[in-house]
């Protein structure tokens, strides 16, 4: 096993991934910008590097500077976390040939999920169904009407290389399709340097289920259960939970199935999230796979009693998986918050400044509570990086107790300093839609601040 | 130190070049690409389309069609002499591509190189030159160790040429002579006779270890048409040397097979039962990559003007996986770049000219200008090239030179005597050497750096190479020395004279520029082929998986035991 490990990342993600590292007697060594040297979080680390300034591309995303980093320190191994560098395969590349073990997928599995187009063929291949849509990417905005008079309207253009709703055009007819095409492309070669598009099939009200697989270097694959994470602004996740109150146990267990054989299909290591679509008809399509830990493990983690990143860290290792797919016991419902400095009563506009007081609720029953957070009373939120201030994780025996639980270590938290989103969780876990389990992408329940 | 410490080169295309350049490299080479595009196609459709309707009138396929059907589905092929004996004319007519195809072609996976002749010209006889062309194709082979395929439709020597294909040194015997070296070698070699085959042709397909006749096939020493009494007799070349013949009664072929489809199909099969490639076993656990800036803005990197610079380093970015590379000393000799890469996974190694201005390691603080080989720069590249043979890394040269560093200090400082180093060095390493003439390969600039005279295995140009012993301004002072002063002024005031002196140079420039065309030098088999710049990292990522798909031939060392480490760790500064 690994000595020392370099944690690649920053705040929440990089406190989560060093309390496994230690668990499993590992070192962790941290990076930080010149701004996080002074942050509290940077102390769960035995030592940190400062890898250069608050930009994010002076720092946490200058590969070089980060793998010197882990050289000076004597590391054999990087965890990227998620963002920045975590599906870089230049940077995975790099790694590998500075004799430092990425912790995570290989450089190809990573650069075949990357990009869309190909990824939806190689999981079609695999044995998914994917959203009916553009074999590949399209050329111009008559290949697009061509494709979207086949599959029908309304169709949406998406970025091959995008994410986070860039590049992304809702066409409710051909009219809309040819005057988007042409801004599509150049917003999406503006943000991710390919104007290269495709087309799909426009699902409205559709749910967001994702399959949490663990596959290691010996051919075995297996899933950990699925999570919904519906609840979202703007293709934002803001509440996620497991299971989805929307499939039954068959249906559970057939897409868990499915989900792990494909990945294995596919060569795949180490942890990685297939996302689906669900249609209100109740087809499930592939969408796109995540090559990396995901900000909602938790919710995975608390019905499964698995620890992910301690898995990611043996499966790079080159350990087998400790059990098989019958030794993965799926019990009780988590449901898991993520607590953002913004205002939701502005728009969900970032609320940056100084934790006064910062308390959850953790004892207030009836299930357990666990708070991932990288803050303390006293720290700054800092404008450079994102809002998160905590993801608050909540299981209990079943759905219903398990959002009692939510609600009563959110309603008893206490948080001054900054403005939080905790009001709009409450008001959705308090909705007769969410308790129901009846929502979508489109709209989050209970909630009439707007912003969805 | 074990790693191969690669690391990240180049910039995104805008950062490096204005819209405004990257506008005019680009439309400077769109018209030379669409000049090649437009050649290549008049080569491939060789004599035509009658003489196609001809093949299919007999049940055969075109040779274009063989290749199509041999070659694993979605796999480009790479053809070598394209354009050989292009422009030439025999009496009234051309032989495009010399009337045979040579192409590095994936069958089963493996790489092979197929030898096919051209049935749309002269029946798929052979031209002057394309015995040459054959030839070469087999060495390719042989020191890669790749299969060769024949695929033979060949109605023999085209007589009226006869005396410059027949009887020299590389006249159409030695074919059979490199059949020979190759099986003497151990490289497999598959033949598929598909139609006539007459005299020393019978030669090639008999040497190699599997021949496939169809029904429409025959090898005859000599045809119907030189037997006394066949006329009589009704006697065809069939008849005479047909499947009947060879396949059941002489056993110089072993298989007879109905038609072209069913040879093609079985021939893929017999490779099929050869080893498999050991590339990926070499990529040492890494997998292929593309470069992290597409290899399609070379197009719009490089100037045509072969006038102006560019940054060398960003022609590697766009050649090697995800854009990482270690350079080997890189505070010495700097006009030169030395390092290594890996391309499509594979390790090799690149040596390239720096272009613009470069330190002046004699002249501290001073400059001169790059594209020039100087003393530290061949030293450099005479140690980079040599640790690259003991360690078995395929070496690439990407020559834009325009020679050697000339004058007092150049010699003083022994230049000769580096560079005959550095000739000795290419000439006895027997690692792969494949060489690209990017754009200029001059003087002994061009032999310095493998040009074909140092047996590269494949030498390639592009549409902007300008190959020559100098530019033509250059040449044309040196041919009027004694006609000009010092700063190569004319000398004399008669006007007359003058006018001669500057026709007589204009003239000379002018044919040195012809001599530089990139298809002459392909026509006269002086380079292997012409490839856009958008298709060298193809073109080189093939290369490296020939390089390493055969297994024990040749020394490939791992890397923790390169003799590169050495090097960089005695270089590195102390303190």
């Amino acid at each position: 096993m690994f000595h020392r490990v370099l944690i690649a990342n920053r705040g929440e993600v990089a406190v989560r991934i060093a309390r496994t590292l230690r668990a499993l007697g590992i070192v962790p060594i941290g990076i930080a910008s010149r701004p996080d040297l002074a942050m509290s979080w940077t102390g769960a680390m035995e030592e940190v590097v400062c890898v250069g300034e608050a930009a994010a591309g002076q720092s946490y995303l200058d590969m070089e500077r980060i793998v010197q980093a882990a050289r000076q320190t004597r590391c054999s191994a990087l965890h990227p976390g998620w963002g920045f560098l975590a599906e870089n395969k230049r940077f995975a590349a790099l790694c590998h040939q500075h004799g430092l073990v990425f912790i995570g997928p290989p450089a190809a599995a990573m650069a075949l999920m990357g990009v869309k187009s190909p990824a939806k063929a190689a999981m079609r291949r695999a044995g998914l169904d994917v959203v009916p849509g553009s074999d590949g990417p399209l050329p111009d905005a008559n290949a697009a009407a061509a494709c979207a008079a086949r599959i029908g309207y309304p169709a949406i253009l998406k970025a091959d290389f995008g994410g986070g709703g860039r590049g992304m055009r809702l066409c409710r007819d051909e009219a809309e399709l040819r005057e988007a095409f042409g801004a599509a492309a150049a917003e999406a070669a503006a943000a991710f340097g390919s104007g290269s598009l495709y087309l799909e099939r426009y699902l409205a009200g559709g749910r967001h289920i994702e399959v949490q697989v663990l596959c290691d270097s010996h051919g075995n694959a297996i899933h950990v259960g699925e999570r919904e994470c519906s609840i979202q602004r703007k293709h934002q996740k803001l509440i996620e939970e497991s299971p989805s109150p929307a499939l039954g146990d068959a249906e559970r267990a057939a897409l868990g199935e499915r989900a792990a054989r494909a990945a294995a299909r596919l060569g795949y290591r180490n942890a990685g999230t297939i996302e689906f679509l669900r249609a209100a008809s109740g087809e499930l399509y592939f969408m796109e796979m995540n090559t990396r830990l995901q900000v909602e493990h938790p919710v995975s983690e608390m019905v499964s009693g698995l620890d992910i990143v301690a898995e990611q860290v043996r499966i790079a290792a080159n350990h087998p998986l400790g059990r098989t797919q019958d030794e993965v016991k799926l019990a009780g419902h988590a449901i898991e918050c993520r607590i953002n400095a913004e205002d939701p009563a502005a728009g969900f506009r970032p609320a940056p400044g100084r934790l006064e007081v910062f308390a959850f609720a953790t004892g207030a029953g009836p299930g357990t509570v666990r708070v991932d957070t990288h803050l303390a009373p006293g720290d700054e939120v800092t404008p450079h990086y994102d809002s998160l201030l905590a993801k608050v994780i909540a299981h209990g025996a079943t759905r219903a107790k398990a959002i009692a639980t939510m609600i009563a270590a959110l309603s008893g938290s206490r948080v001054e300093g900054v403005k939080t989103t905790i009001p709009m969780h409450l008001a959705v876990l308090a909705s007769d839609a969410f308790r129901r389990g009846e929502y979508d992408t489109l709209t989050i329940p209970g909630w009439r601040g707007g912003g969805a | 130190m074990a790693k191969v410490p690669l690391r990240p080169i180049g910039r995104p295309l805008d950062a490096v070049l204005s819209a405004k350049e990257i506008a005019q490299n680009g439309a400077s080479h769109a018209a030379r690409r669409a000049t090649l595009d437009e050649r290549r196609a008049r080569v491939r459709a060789g004599w035509g389309e009658k003489y196609a309707a001809r093949v299919h009138e007999k049940g055969k396929l075109t040779t274009r069609e063989r290749l199509e059907l041999l070659c694993d589905a979605g796999s480009p092929t790479f053809e070598v002499g394209t354009f050989v004996n292009w422009g030439r004319k025999f009496g009234t007519v051309e032989s495009p591509a010399a009337g045979v195809v040579t192409a590095f072609a994936r069958v089963e996976g493996r790489w092979t190189m197929v030898i096919a002749n051209d049935n749309t010209v002269a029946s798929g006889s052979w031209w002057p030159r394309t015995p040459e062309k054959i030839e070469r194709a087999q060495e390719m082979a042989q020191r890669l160790r790749l299969p060769v395929i024949y695929l033979v439709d060949c109605s023999g020597l085209y007589l009226p040429e006869q005396s410059r294909s027949f009887p020299g040194r590389f006249g159409a015997g030695h074919i059979f002579k490199k059949n020979s070296d190759l099986s003497a070698a151990g490289v497999p070699q598959i033949a598929g006779v598909f139609g006539d085959c007459i005299a020393g042709g019978g030669y090639m397909p008999i040497i190699s270890d599997r021949v496939y006749m169809t029904e429409q096939a025959y090898m005859v020493i000599a045809g119907a048409a030189l037997i006394k009494g066949a006329k009589s007799q009704k006697l065809s070349s069939i008849d005479i040397g047909g499947p009947e013949v060879h396949v059941a009664r002489s056993a110089c072929a072993d298989v007879r097979v109905p038609d072209d489809r069913t040879a093609l199909a079985m021939i893929r099969g017999e490779v099929a039962k050869l080893p498999t490639s050991g590339a990926d076993f070499y990529r040492h656990g890494a997998a292929a990559s593309p470069p992290c800036f597409a290899p399609a803005e070379m197009t719009s990197l490089m100037p045509g003007d072969h006038r102006l610079a560019y940054d060398a380093a960003e022609v590697l970015a766009r050649l090697v996986d995800e854009s990482l590379f270690w350079e080997i000393l890189p505070d010495r000799g700097c006009e030169m770049i030395t390092g290594v890469g890996r391309v499509g996974g594979l390790y090799l190694g690149f040596v390239a000219n720096r272009q613009g201005l470069v330190d002046d390691p004699e002249h501290h603080g001073g400059k001169k200008p790059a594209g020039i080989l100087y003393q530290e720069g061949i030293a450099k590249v005479s140690a980079f090239s040599r640790a690259c043979d003991a360690d078995g890394i395929p070496l690439v040269w990407m020559q834009d030179i325009a020679g050697f560093d000339i004058g007092v200090e150049a010699e003083r400082l022994g230049l000769l005597g580096y560079g005959s180093n550095l000739i000795y060095t290419n000439s006895t390493n027997r690692v792969p050497m494949f060489t690209v003439l990017l754009r200029r390969a001059s003087g002994a600039g061009y032999y310095a750096m493998a040009g074909l005279p140092y047996e590269p295995i494949v030498q390639l140009s592009t549409p902007i190479t300008r190959l020559s012993v100098m530019e033509g301004r250059t040449l044309a002072i040196a041919a009027f020395n004694t006609k000009l002063d010092d700063e190569f002024e004319i000398l004399t005031r008669d006007p007359e004279e003058r006018a001669k002196v500057e026709k007589g140079m204009r003239e000379v420039e002018e044919r040195i520029e012809g001599d530089m065309d990139p298809y002459r030098s392909a026509a006269q088999m002086d380079t292997d082929e012409i490839v856009g710049l958008d298709e060298l990292h193809a073109w080189i990522h093939a290369l490296a998986e020939m390089a390493y798909q055969g297994v024990g031939y040749r020394r490939v060392k791992n890397p923790r035991i390169w003799s590169l480490h050495d090097i960089a760790a005695l270089s590195r500064a102390r303190g």
